[in-house]
């Protein structure tokens, strides 16, 4: 009797191991797997005053300058960047307009790229906003993706000569907008 | 359409709680006394068929089950990607568990002809994982900071430990009188490897900047620490005697014990608890501890301007910030010694017995064969990193035969409100032989169960009075 109990138990047992079901499951769905976060970072900035642009009392009217980038040939986003975006919010209250150019460039000084937008002259002193986006995408994406040098140059257009009493500010905020996909192939 | 699987390979091998709900008072079990120190016994001496006396798996996931992600119904994977990433809270977790004993045993003693005292011992093998989900990092990978201005992303939501560990036990066993057992077993943690991440602080925010649109404000402390087997590989000196050496005691080691006991309220109430794992590990060999630790604010560059009372120039500016968040980044590893403590455990039990044996030839009642029924509620708790678990459960345990017990239980627990679990004793000459599982509902889909458990395991059991 008892080792009747004990087969039936073993029985059942074998049962529980092999005819528990299951319903379809397909785990390669995870080839599918894709996210497409969007970084937002500050970029350059500056508010400075008109007299900023002096220097021993004569006036400089294009500053230029240019830093070493790296972080766009980094591997992770050349393969993820899809798209990116310069977006900039200036002010000016200067009675000259003022220009901004980026030149993207390589090492040896090659343009890639180069844009540059200008915000109107304030006659009266009371702020002037102005908003410009740069989009990056397709071949300017390429280009950007290549970049390895930024120069920047800040001009001030004709108008009325600048002084140690002249008022006013340029003030200029950035920021980009980087738009990822990242998939399984990470 | 239906698949039938070998899930219990699978469950055994790569199933993901540590409840042994069923388990826990089922006295014809000698592995029973592994649950409480201070259980009732029933047997005069046993041995656990080497490496087949208890074999134990226990996975869970408190928020998604398999099916929910990778279900073939047509619907796209990122869409129940996103669905089980928005649901799940950063107290939602991962777990795994898994123990194999190896040798074990047990007897009676005392001078006295009631042999009140008992002396169990043995050695046993335990993986035991968690990891919860990382909501914040999750939600960064998966929009990126663009929607989540002013909203801190919580670097603590990173969370999870896990280590192997052999575990060498001896275990003392005393029936005070006919109300009170009680029972301790000290017990000798070898830990063969451990990783474990559980003290990360900090955040990451961007807020509306002055100088520009936005300062970023990187506030961080991370660390992992690991120990054990994980760093020997990396050594240049390692041999494969080296591993050897740490699963036989050459590990980290560590000292814990459990206690417990049964006390009778009256002839057919019955009181028990125990806790278990009372202990910790100290990590001092083969430790590589990581950290990630810094302040920084970026609020972009002012590549113009920047020589304005520094005199520097605009790459020499950029150069500054590219080596701020170089810094800031960087990892640093240490070898400190570290301790660990053990997940504790708690059980309790409160059971009342009924139904006594009539027998047919005189329609009267057996009076030493004892109550036929039983009914209990446990309650089981186990400390976690971030919260401890709690489970509930009712149970009916019922002797069918001589050496033929089952117990049925139903457990409420941060998985379900739903898991009945089943399990069996039989026993066969000095063969003893069981098996349990719970999740019996989801049994028709595996893959849609948040948890599951499974104890099987053989032993040779010597039952004087065994008729």
């Amino acid at each position: 009797m008892k080792k009747r109990i004990f087969n039936l138990l073993l029985l059942l047992t074998v049962n529980f191991v092999f005819l528990s079901c299951t319903k379809d499951i397909d785990f390669n769905q995870v080839n599918d797997f894709e996210v497409s976060p969007v970084i937002e970072s500050s970029l350059i900035f500056l508010d400075e005053p008109a007299n900023q642009f002096l220097e021993d009392g004569v006036e400089i009217s294009t500053v230029q300058d240019s830093v070493l980038v790296n972080i766009f040939k980094d591997d992770f986003i050349s393969e993820h960047l899809v798209k990116a975006e310069f977006v900039f919010e200036t002010i000016n209250s200067i009675n000259r307009g003022v220009e901004l150019r980026i030149d993207f460039l390589t090492d040896s000084n090659i343009q890639l790229h180069s844009f540059s937008f200008a915000v109107e002259p304030s006659t009266n002193n009371t702020p002037i906003m102005f908003n410009y986006t740069e989009v990056f995408e397709g071949s300017t994406l390429a280009n950007f993706l290549e970049t390895e040098k930024l120069l920047f140059t800040l001009s001030l257009q004709q108008g009325p000569a600048i002084n140690d009493d002249t008022p006013g500010n340029i003030e200029l905020k950035s920021k980009g907008v980087f738009f990822f996909n990242i998939d399984n192939t990470l | 359409m239906r698949r039938c699987a070998w899930f219990v390979i699978l469950l055994v091998g790569v199933s993901y709680a540590q409840n042994k709900q069923i388990l826990y008072g089922f006295t014809e079990i000698p592995q029973s006394l592994l649950q409480n120190p201070g259980g009732k016994i029933s047997n005069d001496w046993y041995f656990g068929i080497p490496l087949l006396s208890h074999i134990h798996a226990n996975g869970g996931s408190s928020g998604v089950t398999i099916y929910d992600l990778f279900a073939v119904d047509g619907e796209n994977f990122n869409t129940k990607l996103e669905r089980v990433v928005y649901s799940l809270k950063p107290t939602d977790f991962f777990t795994f568990n898994q123990q194999l004993e190896i040798v074990s045993g047990g007897f009676a003693f005392d001078p006295s002809y009631n042999k009140n005292q008992y002396i169990s011992f043995g050695l046993y093998q335990e993986v035991d994982a968690i990891i919860y989900f990382p909501q914040d990092y999750a939600k960064l990978v998966y929009e990126g900071n663009q929607n989540n201005i002013n909203r801190p992303f919580r670097l603590d939501h990173l969370n999870g430990t896990s280590e192997l560990i052999s575990v060498l036990h001896i275990g003392y066993n005393k029936v005070v009188n006919d109300k009170f057992t009680y029972g301790i077993r000290g017990k000798v943690y070898n830990s063969i490897t451990n990783i474990n991440s559980l003290n990360n602080k900090g955040t990451f925010i961007t807020v509306n900047g002055d100088n520009n649109v936005y300062d970023h404000i990187f506030d961080l402390d991370l660390s992992l620490k690991t120990s054990g087997l994980v760093n020997l590989t990396t050594d240049s000196d390692f041999e494969t005697k080296d591993i050897t050496k740490q699963i036989l005691f050459g590990g980290n080691l560590g000292l814990g014990v459990d206690l417990g006991f049964s006390y009778q309220i009256n002839k057919q109430w019955y009181l028990d608890g125990s806790l278990l794992d009372i202990g910790f590990i100290n990590h001092g060999k083969h430790v590589e501890n990581y950290e990630l630790k810094g302040n920084y604010v970026f609020e972009g560059i002012n590549p113009i301007f920047p020589e304005v009372g520094s005199g520097q120039t605009a790459d020499e500016y950029w150069t500054e910030i590219e080596q701020e968040f170089e810094d800031l980044f960087t990892i640093d590893t240490t070898k400190t010694k570290y301790t660990t403590w053990r997940p504790i455990k708690l059980n309790t039990s409160l059971n009342y017995t009924f139904g006594k044996r009539v027998s047919k030839e005189c329609d009267c009642t057996f009076d030493d064969s004892g109550y036929l029924n039983r009914i209990g509620l446990q309650l089981y708790a186990v400390n976690r990193p971030k919260l401890p678990q709690v489970a509930l459960t009712a149970y009916y345990y019922r002797r069918l035969l001589n050496g033929l017990s089952i117990k049925a239980a139903y457990t409420l627990d941060s998985y379900s409100f739903s898991n009945i679990g089943i399990g069996m004793s039989a026993q066969l000459g000095g063969i003893n032989f069981y098996i349990m599982a719970d999740n019996f509902l989801n049994f028709k889909n595996i893959y849609n169960a948040q948890s599951l458990s499974l104890q099987l395991g053989f032993n040779y059991i010597f039952t004087k009075d065994e008729d």
